[in-house]
């Protein structure tokens, strides 16, 4: 989902090229980009619908998210954001419920079975402050009450080129080679505060496994397992599906792999702790107590007896 | 011996029938692609790629894809498109230098941002929603926000005024859309050998986007087989259209600048796509005459055509065509491959002026008015040049005419007053009778339709500019309606002026029909060109309206009621009566008016005032005692009663 048309703009002095680098090494924008949401199309509502799957019968395919309860899906989101919320196109915003009930969908319909959310604004961390879904890994760029700062300035183009946090990220996955197996773990604390001038923050509370046990191919890129049958068809063992993807744009990307098990979704209930209110307190014990006696009517017929009483007590007295 | 060539013969005519169903039956997909250059007269470049992919008529479920798109066969089947035309474009196409009255410029020079149009073979009832779904598939497949055209506010239904005489034809126009590498990466995946190989390998993205016009066009079109049984055949031509400039290293401005295809594009082309059936670059040169009825039979003076004393050419082209007014190399690009690249380039020696043929009558759209409420349209017809020359003026009741039609879309909230049409033919006002030929006005409905107007308009041959104007007021839109950044205003999509009389076509003499490129110039089309598209400033809501409304009503509120309780319940001076009641004695009037207070009030008339008050009080505060024990008793009861487990 891209808000504004950089690489075309009639501002850029190198069209249909966006550079992540002064020395405008690395085209981002190469020759096999697909963008499926741009321009005014990229509003919350879409960006809810993508999520839920929610779409009307004429959607084409191409712009839904067609993840199901194997999938890993990378979420990555950049621009202005504040605490609990992150600008879309000037005119709305996405909360933090907003996500996370998105996410609750998702889960209670099984369309992913781990989620990465990559959030590169001001105060990222407060926007996945809601989040309850088991199997959701989240990392923001900075606290409640920090800013993310750009990394550089082009002069030749005359703009910021990248942030900082996304800068770090493209630098650590360009130092790996195909074979390294680097995990989620070496990533997260490649970040630097120092250098970043914010602290990245990384949830793991609903994340199952630990982070130095999952490789980054999890979520950027797609490792492809392929078993060599010898007969056509064969049920469900050898599933393969690639999605190659470039992490370094910043566009919502999902990458998916198919395990061999199936996926084991704890059932989880989340128990609604109420705190203690003496009102409802009692009057749950009081509905309990009613319903302990055996002739209701009495008890009501008593009760309109004793409050006609007092009434009557106390409008004699006036 | 007679008997056996008796029975061979019956074998022969067998076989020669079955290689002859064979051979007719099984029409195979055909894949040509083609590129041309054409330099412009204002010192640029016009480069025209051209991809024709044809599919025979065959069974609907049972069709193979070879070279033809799956995508695009599939949309054909399900939307039952008969023809369809989508065109993504970037800059103005310049008539004045680049020409408007050639098939390239006829069918090439297409309105700012997306622009659709699709003829359906379906029922009448059902054309708009096989229009909102193909709408929907398109921006699916070709990334763009083509889907804006669902909604009724954004499409119109034209009839004769667009050209193709439909009444289940649907066009719609989006001014707005960016149009960037991911629009040109589907488009190029349509294609057998995608950007890979061939002709298409060329594309340099930045090259292509850093020129002053481009535009890709898919065009597709369905042939019917007329048998029963067999589905229709499908012809799908891409193109795209780039103006660029070539960079020149000399000063001199009259000299055109020297380029090659590498120095356009940044790559040259190595080999051709083995899929497609013929490979061509062909170069057009305009304005060269003087060579016209000469023989071009001996080498010297073939030698002479390609490398002569005003310009080079770096390869020598395989074939040269001439027509009426230009010359046409033929380069065939089979032979090239990776270790002799073709790169092919022209160089200027001496400097040329050539001027491109107009259309009869260039248009020109602007608004008038000013103000945030009404303001009007107009459309400027000037006569250029070349009028006179053209062919095609007709002969009507004697006179010399040409004919104009005009086709314009209005969105809901530019609401155009009919009436106010005005039409003035060299600066005179006309009757619309003896202009106006044939009009087709469909009104707008707000937020619901937009308007449409179709015109044609005879004007004589002479006209040296004719002017149409009509009035709008502009409407009010709601706040939703308007984007969320900062923006200038809103867009109305270009009015389409083509002449049914005049004829666009290219024939360069020999008979070539093996290139599908030149036999789409021999055809003869419509010369149409395109009017800018006019921007519109809307009035903004005023958003601090909320906030006065609440300040203005609770001001209002607040003096209502302030002053009704202020008369009902304040008596002045009230506290000094009652003072003065109590230390005086009991005079007539003012114990007439304390008992007349006292009965307002409500109390029992007292007579030993001193008393009863304080009696009244130690009463009251022991009921007032007694009250308060009681109630605290039940809370204390409840309680108990509640909480106990």
């Amino acid at each position: 989902m891209l808000a504004d048309d950089m690489a075309c703009n009639a501002r850029n002095e190198y069209p249909a090229q966006v550079f992540n680098n002064e020395n405008h090494k690395l085209n981002l924008y190469g020759d096999n980009v697909e963008v499926d949401y741009r321009g005014y199309e990229v509003t919350v509502e879409n960006f809810l619908r993508v999520l839920t799957g929610r779409h009307e019968n004429a959607v084409p395919r191409s712009k839904r998210l067609l993840s199901d309860e194997g999938s890993h899906i990378l979420l990555y989101m950049t621009g202005h954001g504040g605490d609990e919320f992150l600008k879309f196109q000037d005119a709305e915003e996405l909360q933090s419920h907003d996500l996370a009930d998105a996410v609750k969908q998702m889960k209670e319909k099984r369309r992913f079975k781990e989620l990465m959310i990559m959030v590169d604004t001001c105060q990222a961390a407060t926007l996945f402050n809601q989040l309850q879904s088991p199997g959701v890994l989240a990392i923001g760029s900075s606290l409640k009450g920090e800013n993310s700062y750009s990394h550089h300035l082009d002069s030749d183009v005359g703009v910021s080129v990248v942030d900082r946090f996304t800068y770090y990220t493209l630098a650590f996955f360009e130092r790996l080679n195909i074979y390294d197996n680097a995990s989620l773990n070496s990533l997260f604390r490649s970040y630097d505060p120092k250098l970043l001038m914010s602290t990245a923050y990384y949830r793991t509370d609903l994340y199952q496994p630990h982070l130095a046990e999952v490789p980054v191919t999890n979520f950027f890129g797609s490792v492809m397992e392929t078993i060599h049958t010898d007969s056509v068809y064969k049920a469900f063992s050898s599933k393969t599906s690639n999605n190659k993807i470039n992490s370094e744009m910043p566009v919502n990307q999902l990458s998916e792999h198919d395990e061999l098990q199936k996926a084991n979704i704890p059932n989880d209930e989340l128990k609604t702790e109420k705190q203690k209110c003496p009102y409802t307190q009692m009057r749950v014990d009081l509905h309990e107590k009613l319903e302990k006696f055996e002739n209701v009517d009495t008890v009501v017929n008593l009760g309109i007896a004793v409050m006609v009483f007092v009434v009557m007590i106390s409008s004699s007295l006036l | 011996m007679a008997s056996l060539v008796r029975s061979w013969i019956p074998l022969l005519i067998l076989q020669s029938f079955l290689v002859a169903v064979a051979f007719g039956s099984k029409e195979a997909e055909q894949f040509s692609e083609a590129l041309l250059l054409k330099p412009l007269p204002d010192r640029k470049v016009l480069a025209h790629f051209h991809f024709e992919n044809r599919a025979p008529p065959s069974n609907s479920h049972g069709r193979h894809h070879h070279l033809f798109p799956k995508a695009i066969s599939q949309l054909v089947q399900k939307f039952r498109v008969k023809e369809m035309e989508l065109s993504f474009t970037q800059g103005r196409w310049n008539h004045e230098h680049w020409g408007g009255f050639d098939p390239l410029s006829s069918m090439n020079a297409k309105p700012v941002g997306v622009e659709l149009w699709a003829v359906f073979d379906v029922p009448q009832s059902q054309v708009d929603t096989s229009w909102k779904n193909l709408t929907h598939a398109l921006s699916g497949l070709f990334c763009a926000s083509i889907n804006f055209l669902e909604s009724s506010t954004s499409y119109a239904a034209p009839t004769w005024g667009f050209g193709t005489n439909s009444d289940k034809l649907r066009y719609g126009s989006l001014p707005r859309e960016a149009v960037c590498t991911e629009n040109l990466t589907p488009w190029l995946k349509l294609l057998p050998c995608r950007d890979k190989d061939g002709i298409s390998a060329l594309m340099n993205r930045p090259s292509v986007y850093r020129g002053f016009y481009h535009s890709q066009r898919l065009h597709l079109s369905t042939v019917e087989s007329g048998q029963e049984g067999l589905g229709s055949g499908i012809v799908l031509e891409q193109t795209l259209t780039v103006v660029l400039q070539p960079e020149t290293t000399s000063v001199e401005t009259n000299m055109q600048p020297s380029w090659s295809l590498s120095s356009l594009f940044g790559r040259k082309v190595v080999g051709s796509c083995v899929l497609a059936k013929s490979s061509n670059v062909y170069l057009q040169l305009e304005g060269r005459l003087g060579h016209e009825s000469k023989n071009v039979d001996t080498e010297i003076e073939a030698h002479k055509l390609w490398k002569n004393a005003d310009f080079d050419l770096s390869l020598k082209p395989d074939r040269v065509l001439r027509e009426s007014s230009g010359l046409l190399f033929i380069f065939d690009i089979d032979k090239s491959s990776d270790s002799e690249p073709f790169d092919l380039g022209l160089n200027w020696k001496l400097p040329s002026k050539w001027s491109c043929q107009q259309a009869p009558l260039q248009a020109s759209r602007f608004l008038m008015g000013s103000g945030n409420e009404r303001g009007a349209i107009a459309i400027l017809l000037k006569a250029t040049e070349s009028q006179e020359k053209l062919p095609g003026r007709e002969l009507t009741d004697g006179r010399c005419t040409i004919k104009a039609n005009i086709f314009q879309i209005f969105p809901w909230y530019i609401k155009v007053y009919y009436h106010t049409l005005q039409i003035f033919v060299d600066q005179q006002q006309k009757t619309d009778s003896e202009v106006l030929k044939k009009i087709n006005v469909s009104p707008s409905t707000d937020k619901v339709s937009s308007g449409m107007l179709e015109m044609m308009l005879e004007l004589p041959c002479e006209v040296k500019s004719a002017a149409i104007s009509i009035e709008y007021d502009k409407g009010f839109l709601h706040i939703d309606e308007y984007p969320p950044d900062a923006n200038q205003g809103f867009d109305i999509p270009s009015a389409l002026i083509s002449f049914p009389s005049h004829h666009a076509s290219l024939d360069f003499q020999e008979e070539l029909s093996k290139s599908p490129l030149l036999s789409s110039f021999k055809e003869k089309s419509l010369v149409r060109s395109y009017t800018e598209v006019l921007l519109v400033p809307l009035t903004t809501p005023d958003f601090s309206m909320p906030y006065n409304v609440i300040t203005i009503t609770c001001t209002i509120f607040a003096l209502y009621f302030g002053s009704l309780l202020n008369v009902l319940r304040r008596r002045i001076g009230e506290e000094e009566r009652f003072l003065k009641s109590q230390g005086k004695k009991t005079g007539g009037v003012k114990q007439l008016l304390l008992r007349l207070t006292a009965k307002i009030r409500g109390r029992p008339i007292e007579a030993p005032s001193s008393e009863s008050p304080a009696a009244e009080s130690s009463f009251l505060s022991t009921k007032l005692i007694f009250k308060i024990i009681l109630i605290a008793g039940a809370a204390a009861a409840w309680q108990y009663f509640s909480t106990d487990k």
